[in-house]
């Protein structure tokens, strides 16, 4: 197996490209701004008579949702500029052809890369998020157990863009799957605020395509379920939950849903990339 | 007892591959033996690079079959033991040159052992053992190819395919990449040339493939391709007619000959009017069949009393057939 050969490659291309050093600068200095926001957001609060400490701390929660789903977009957008032109990219430049003719399974290709992808978002949002979570309960001294489940749905909708990347990739040009990726993930985001505003309205033909849109791409729906994670009761008020939050927990089966969405779209790549004539 | 003749290298069958409507390859056979360095012509678009990556495995073919080192093109055994260098030689230019070596060495499966050494050994013999730790993005296009043959190498390979491996070298490049070339052919490595520099092919190349328009039309040894020779003759008055009589009653020789030991008679007793031309200058340019028909041609002139002042070969044979076959399709 050559997979890991593969992945290793696509690990020190982020490292000798810079991207890892681009993007840990970037995140220190994300996570200052955002430890110095809850620090004295936290403050201003608690200095405020009329505000009760559990109402102050649920208020730095909605503020700890706010700083993951900017975190959740950022990583939506390394995940795409990643992966967009991971395949086709590399053939149109020629670098892939003297490596396709070594002893490697074009499916070692597609999965090596998709592994290599996997642990840089992985690593990034797991620290990056974790970062956040224990900035927040450190201030507060106020911790939501299932905080910790964010990070890993998180990286599931990451995964899903990749793979949903991947499978462009390998049968149409960058720019062209480039304009796929971003306008299906734009889509999935407005069709998730509207079907948040489909629950406030209580309109069910607004909340069936809200739901569609997250089976035809589930970052959303994943995002949305990442963040009732950060709320003891799965689910954010009106008030707290904005366009950032969830009004409703999306069920378990959005789980299953990105699984099978990833499932398809890594079984696009393998099958189109396996055919294709170099 | 008979010795078993070594299977050959590379064996394309029938070969036909199709891009959607635009025939790219039509029914293309060829076949190099293990350890000779065979050469691969063509013009632009003529279908070479297409029947290099079905070698490869790169693409599949629409129909036929092609064997490589006795195993089906593309399979892994079969690409553990190719070495090859693309015509783009684009490779990942945030690597060092040792880098990239070493990368290659892995995917080819080479100990873990022998790869530092087999790096800086192939760094050396393409002259860049004193770059082996600097990035390719600092590499002129020159030294990327150098780069780029030395990756081919790194699996110790039994079969180089090298696509266009000196277009971006400076002479004294060229003759390194021949010299290294032969140095395969002593080690019994077979060498795919892929190439447009046809005095490179002429001076290392054991046998040829030229394709046009995604057909084979000549294959065989150098030797054997070149023999349908020209040649220009300085002679007396009267010089063409007899030199096409005599033309005529060679070639009425040679079908007679082979009808009576039951071989094919090849070309009719006729000789065509192109065979025989007479330049601005008032020569003669003769074109035979054969070196003896050459000579023969000539002492029937001499016979018949045309005085025959000179005889010499024409230009670069390869050059001629190659032209021929560009604008003609036929060898």
């Amino acid at each position: 197996m050559s997979a890991h050969l593969i992945a290793g490659f696509t690990l020190r291309e982020a490292f000798q490209r810079r991207i890892v050093l681009a993007a840990a600068l970037l995140t220190v200095g994300f996570l200052a701004l955002f430890g110095l926001g809850v620090w004295l957001g936290y403050r201003d609060l608690q200095s405020d008579p009329t505000t009760s400490p559990e109402v102050a701390a649920s208020l730095i929660g909605v503020l700890l949702a706010g700083g993951l789903w900017s975190l959740n977009f950022i990583a939506s957008m390394l995940a795409i500029f990643l992966s967009v032109g991971s395949l086709s990219g590399e053939l149109d430049q020629g670098t892939l052809h003297a490596i396709a003719a070594r002893p490697v399974r074009r499916s070692e290709i597609v999965l090596g890369k998709f592994a290599g992808f996997t642990l840089m978002l992985a690593v990034f949002i797991g620290v990056s998020a974790s970062a956040m979570i224990v900035t927040v309960a450190v201030i507060t001294g106020r911790l939501v157990a299932t905080s910790w489940l964010a990070p890993p749905l998180m990286l599931a909708a990451s995964m899903t863009l990749v793979g949903l990347a991947m499978a462009g990739s390998s049968r149409i040009g960058t720019l062209a799957n480039g304009v796929m990726v971003f306008t299906l993930f734009s889509t999935a985001l407005v069709a998730g605020v509207l079907e948040q505003v489909a629950v406030l309205l209580d309109n069910a033909l607004l909340f069936d395509i809200g739901v569609f849109s997250g089976v035809v791409l589930p970052t959303r729906a994943l995002w949305s379920m990442a963040s009732a994670q950060l709320s003891d009761g799965g689910a954010f008020t009106e008030v707290q939950a904005g366009t950032t939050g969830a009004l409703i927990a999306p069920s378990g089966w959005t789980l299953l849903v990105g699984a099978l969405h990833l499932a398809v779209t890594l079984g696009i790549a393998l099958r189109a990339f396996g055919r294709r004539d170099f | 007892m008979t010795a078993a003749t070594p299977e050959p290298a590379i064996q394309v069958t029938d070969v036909t591959k199709r891009y959607g409507g635009i025939l790219a390859v039509d029914r293309v056979s060829l076949t190099a033996a293990a350890g000779e360095v065979f050469g691969f012509l063509g013009p632009n678009g003529a279908g070479k690079s297409t029947i290099v990556k079905l070698v490869l495995g790169l693409a599949s073919a629409t129909s036929g079959n092609i064997q490589v080192l006795g195993r089906p093109a593309g399979s892994l055994e079969v690409r553990a033991r190719i070495g090859y260098l693309p015509e783009t030689f684009r490779f990942h230019e945030w690597l060092t040159a040792a880098q990239l070596l070493q990368f290659h060495a892995r995917l080819a499966r080479v100990p873990a052992r022998r790869r530092a050494g087999r790096t800086a050994e192939l760094l050396d013999l393409v002259g860049l053992g004193a770059r082996a730790n600097e990035r390719l993005s600092t590499f002129s296009k020159g030294m990327m190819q150098r780069v780029g043959l030395a990756q081919a190498l790194i699996g110790d390979p039994q079969l180089v395919i090298l696509d266009e491996p000196t277009s971006a070298l400076d002479p004294i490049g060229r003759r390194e990449v021949r010299d290294l070339i032969r140095g395969l052919r002593r080690q019994g490595v077979t060498v795919f040339l892929n190439s447009h520099l046809l005095s490179e092919v002429e001076r290392v190349c054991d046998r040829v493939a030229i394709i046009n328009r995604g057909r084979v039309v000549a294959q065989g040894a150098l030797s054997e391709l070149l023999e349908t020779q020209e040649v220009d003759v300085r002679a007396g008055p009267g010089a063409a007619e007899a030199a096409r009589r005599a033309l005529s009653a060679e070639a009425a020789a040679s079908a007679g000959a082979a009808a009576a030991s039951g071989e094919d008679a090849g070309r009719s007793g006729e000789a065509a009017a192109h065979d025989v031309q007479v330049t601005a200058d008032g020569r003669l340019r003769i074109r035979a069949a054969s070196d003896a028909q050459v000579a023969a041609v000539v002492r029937r002139l001499v016979e018949a009393g045309v005085p025959v002042y000179d005889v010499r070969p024409v230009g670069d044979s390869l050059e001629d057939l190659f032209v021929r076959v560009a604008e003609t399709g036929d060898a």
